[in-house]
């Protein structure tokens, strides 16, 4: 089953080869954006079903945008996955706080990086 | 998957992945370039606040990136400049030699792959 997928991140070598893992390896439509601002903006236009989010990126960072996409009513119920290189277990545990469906690793195996995403969402 | 499926998969991504590595490679290239003029300032007690946070930005970058593209070795070296960089009250001056270390070690990687 293809799903929309939308990616927010500020690194545009890490976007484009998500993109292009997302939608080789699954076929699933991918629409990215490159802050937190312009990924709020996509999510309400596009209503994908489900958001990779980065954590660290300049202006609105990732546990900021989530809370935007929370708050707002139009995309409070999209389930969110954090993409992030942190990889101590104090950034994990706060990370896991926030309320996020799951929390990803960079470097992540873009052969596989669909499948991760299908199993934290229950996606057959 | 059928296993001739899965293989053009493989071949297809592989290849795409490829065209991105050739695409991104001045980006990699100057991260590490960063990493090395910091850890050349860091040798001569000359690290500003700003060369460090940029030292430590791009340690951060190519951790999260190398690997993706093959490169686990590098993702390893670059998260432990980026632990370095960011320890409490600066990096440690007994380590300089492994900040050049780790930044020559980088370049060789990301000039290893093709």
């Amino acid at each position: 089953m293809s799903h929309r997928i939308l990616i927010i991140d500020d690194e545009e070598d890490i976007r484009d080869v998500a993109a292009l893992s997302l939608e080789t390896v699954a076929g699933w439509d991918v629409i990215v954006a490159s802050s937190g601002a312009q990924g709020l903006a996509r999510a309400i236009e596009h209503l994908p079903d489900a958001i990779l989010l980065d954590v660290m990126m300049p202006g609105m960072d990732g546990p900021t945008t989530f809370r935007e996409l929370r708050k707002n009513p139009g995309t409070a119920k999209i389930p969110v996955l954090l993409l992030t290189a942190k990889v101590q277990a104090s950034d994990q545990r706060r990370f896991a706080d926030l309320g996020v469906e799951a929390v990803l690793f960079k470097p992540f195996d873009p052969m596989t990086l669909s499948t991760q995403i299908a199993a934290a969402l229950g996606w057959s | 998957m059928d296993p001739i499926d899965q293989n053009a998969l493989d071949q297809t991504l592989n290849q795409a992945l490829d065209r991105m590595w050739a695409q991104f490679l001045p980006q990699m290239e100057e991260r590490v370039g960063l990493l090395e003029a910091a850890a050349a300032a860091f040798a001569a007690n000359q690290l500003s606040i700003p060369q460090h946070q940029a030292a430590s930005a791009a340690a951060h970058k190519l951790a999260g990136v190398l690997g993706t593209f093959g490169l686990t070795r590098g993702t390893v070296l670059a998260r432990e400049l980026e632990i370095m960089y960011s320890r409490e009250g600066g990096p440690d001056s007994l380590l300089a030699g492994r900040f050049t270390a780790i930044a020559a070690e980088l370049r060789r990687i990301v000039g290893s792959r093709k």
